[in-house]
């Protein structure tokens, strides 16, 4: 009996010499602060609710501004429509089989609806109806026609920041470079309010915007303007003009999200500002990098092959 | 794929696609301080290496590393190779540096073509048939140069000149040339090429590159098509264009080229496995002392420097803040398989005023159209031609 009663206490002894060895091997290479350590070896009480995070403090920068710094990407199929859309066949199910079949998803347009302008609508329509027309001339019409993410031209904003690939968020003290896998895009926010050689007003049209940024509280806050009007938002022929204004705001919610807003402006085209909103999501792989799609070179007979020697009938 | 005279034109036409903006721009900006002096100062001497240059004040970064971030130009007149009558002097004189800049900025911004002996005074080739450069603010006072006071950029080795290439390596570059022109079509000028047989339209790159055809899209090459990215290594002057910024934070360091960027980790993150082939290759960065140490490798076929061969090129580039208004950038490149034994190349990056500009070369990408569309022409005319010789009845036509 002895022996037995002793048992217990032996693997009690033992359970409480063990918890002590994992807290003191814990205690050598202490987590960033002792608080988050004890949280994150609690049970969480119940598991998160979508859309809402708790109280977050993002890490500071050398300079104390919110770090950004890292691999971001968006999880909607906005790319395809920003607003609801169910599933559908792509362009060529007879030889790209379920290869090319475009996923249903939730839009992410603040009401759901986009506020167009009667005959902007009808342009709309009619962009989705020619989006795989490509017809590249030598004037001013070549981008008259199509969606230009089929050309491999850079996708604009904020569409750049709904396709289905990641970016990298480099920060510096007074430039923000956004750097996006597709179409090896880049985006330079200029962080002084009055850098001299940096003028306030985009010199000439881009297709990436001229942003100017700063910091609300914690909130990346970047204006942009100064567009060509030749990006289009999404595969759904959802476009806008040269007079397109597009405020975003950038909240890390948590370590692994920045809530992202843009607010889309264009007078000429709209009939009131807009909003969209999503999360992004940082990219956790431990060796994560951006890699090449330089889809340039994938796109060359398509945009170019009417004049080719051998046209493709 | 030594297409280069295709390359510039591509540049070229996409400048003017932006509506010559850019340029204008840059010119108007003011130097940011005292610039010629600061790369002339080390005329005549050797005391602009590397090894020396810590002593001089330069800015640092809060993690105490020189601080890189900028604008910088980097267009010389300096040629690649050193010219024969320098034999082993690495520098000039005060004199000689004044003339041979001097001499570069009053021509014309062409390179003589294929020789790259003849960078520098005789660069320049006033009678470039291609442009007048001056007109689209291309001209090289106008794009902020500076004097450089090395007989040439290649300093390693020590006779200034790229060693043999191998054998394979001359094997493989050597393409046919064009054909003679039996059915030379005269609609513009000397460069206007032949078209072979009545056939197919052909242009000799003049570059001693061979025949080049333009029959489809891949065949103008991966820089007019805009497949291949700028910005990569090493950074190296065009006739234009040579312009870049360096954004540099703890854990990476962002080079912008005018059409291309890369992102360079720093901090010791993994790099890409060597299953990749990046268009800028694969580069991982670190700190050795003040400079800033940048190696690349697993280049993508067909867009490496000099074409060498993307599977054993190794590129170390080496950036050194000498001053607040210069970098020493040294490169060496190493690819057993195309040069007996790697060599080396320095070339200043002078402080400039930004921005750049957002470069949509696929975007506006009119030089393809207009390559692919003027074969076309030049076909459809040879053959009428060849139609009225034989008195082909109209009907036919």
């Amino acid at each position: 009996m002895r022996a037995a009663l002793l048992g217990p206490a032996a693997a009690l002894f033992l359970l409480v010499f063990l918890l002590l060895s994992v807290t003191s091997v814990g205690g050598q290479t202490p987590p960033p602060t002792g608080a988050k350590a004890a949280t994150a070896s609690a049970p969480a009480a119940k598991p998160p609710t979508p859309g809402q995070f708790p109280p977050y403090k993002p890490p500071r920068t050398a300079d104390g501004k919110p770090d950004f710094n890292g691999f971001w990407q968006a999880f909607v199929t906005s790319d395809i429509d920003v607003r609801d859309h169910d599933a559908q066949a792509g362009p060529h199910p007879e030889t790209m089989g379920a290869y090319d079949q475009w996923p249903g998803g939730q839009g992410i347009v603040e009401g759901g609806e986009i506020p167009y302008k009667p005959e902007a609508l009808a342009k709309k329509k009619e962009n989705a109806e020619k989006r795989m027309v490509v017809n590249v001339t030598s004037d001013d019409h070549r981008h008259d026609t199509g969606d230009p993410e089929l050309k491999c031209y850079m996708p604009g904003v904020p569409r750049a920041n709904y396709m289905p690939f990641p970016f990298q968020i480099v920060q510096g003290s007074d430039r923000i470079l956004m750097a996006y896998e597709y179409a090896r895009s880049l985006r330079t926010i200029y962080m002084e309010a009055n850098e001299k050689a940096i003028p306030q007003k985009s010199p000439a049209d881009t297709w990436m915007g001229w942003s100017h940024g700063h910091f609300e509280g914690d909130t990346l806050v970047v204006d942009s303007a100064g567009f060509v009007p030749y990006t289009w938002f999404d595969r759904a022929g959802d476009y806008h003009s040269d007079a397109l204004h597009v405020v975003e705001r950038y909240t890390q919610v948590s370590p692994y999200h920045i809530m992202y807003e843009a607010t889309i402006e264009d007078p000429n085209v709209f009939t009131r500002p807009w909003k969209m909103s999503f999360p992004l999501y940082r990219r956790m792989e431990k060796n994560i990098q951006l890699v090449d799609f330089n889809c340039t070179e994938f796109v060359l007979d398509l945009v170019y092959g009417q004049y080719s020697k051998y046209p493709k009938k | 794929m030594s297409n280069r005279c295709w390359v510039q034109s591509t540049a070229l036409g996409v400048v003017l696609a932006v509506g010559l903006l850019a340029p204008a721009f840059a010119a108007a900006q003011a130097p940011p301080s005292a610039p010629a002096k600061a790369t002339a100062t080390g005329a005549g001497s050797k005391t602009q290496s590397s090894a020396t240059a810590k002593t001089s004040a330069i800015p640092r970064t809060a993690d105490g590393h020189p601080d890189l971030h900028g604008y910088y130009n980097f267009l010389t007149v300096t040629p690649l190779q050193r010219p024969a009558k320098y034999g082993n002097r690495e520098f000039l004189t005060p004199q000689e540096t004044k003339d041979v800049f001097q001499k570069g900025l009053q021509s014309a911004f062409e390179p003589r073509d294929g020789d790259e002996e003849h960078y520098g005074n005789e660069l320049f080739n006033p009678n470039s048939v291609d442009y007048d450069p001056t007109t689209f603010g291309l001209s090289p006072w106008q794009n902020g140069i500076k004097p450089n006071p090395r007989t040439s950029l290649v300093v390693d080795p020590p006779d200034g000149r790229i060693p043999d290439m191998t054998p394979e390596a001359k094997a493989a570059k050597a393409r046919p040339v064009a054909p003679a022109a039996a059915e030379t079509v005269d609609l513009a000028g000397s460069r206007a090429g032949t078209v072979v047989d009545g056939q197919s339209y052909v242009v000799d790159d003049h570059n001693g590159g061979g025949a080049v055809h333009a029959d489809v899209p891949l065949d103008l090459g991966y820089g007019t098509t805009c497949v291949s990215p700028g910005g990569g290594a090493p950074i190296f002057p065009g006739e234009y264009n040579a312009d870049m910024y360096i954004m540099q934070t703890p854990n990476d360091v962002v080079i912008q080229g005018v059409n291309g960027f890369r992102v360079i980790p720093i901090d010791g993150r993994p790099a890409l496995t060597g299953n990749f082939h990046e268009w800028h290759g694969n580069a991982a960065g670190h700190w050795e002392g003040d400079t800033l140490v940048v190696e690349t490798t697993n280049f993508h076929a067909g867009n490496t420097f000099r074409g060498a061969n993307p599977k054993t090129l190794k590129i170390t580039e080496r950036f050194t803040r000498i001053s607040a208004e210069t970098i020493e950038y040294k490169f060496t490149v190493d690819d057993p398989s195309t040069w007996t034994k790697p060599w080396s190349v320095i070339l200043p990056l002078s402080a400039e005023n930004g921005p750049l500009f957002e470069f949509a070369c696929t975007e506006d990408d009119y030089d393809a159209v207009n390559i692919l569309a003027g074969a076309r022409a030049f076909e459809k005319k040879a053959k009428e031609k060849a139609n009225e010789k034989t008195g082909v009845p109209i009907s036919q036509k």
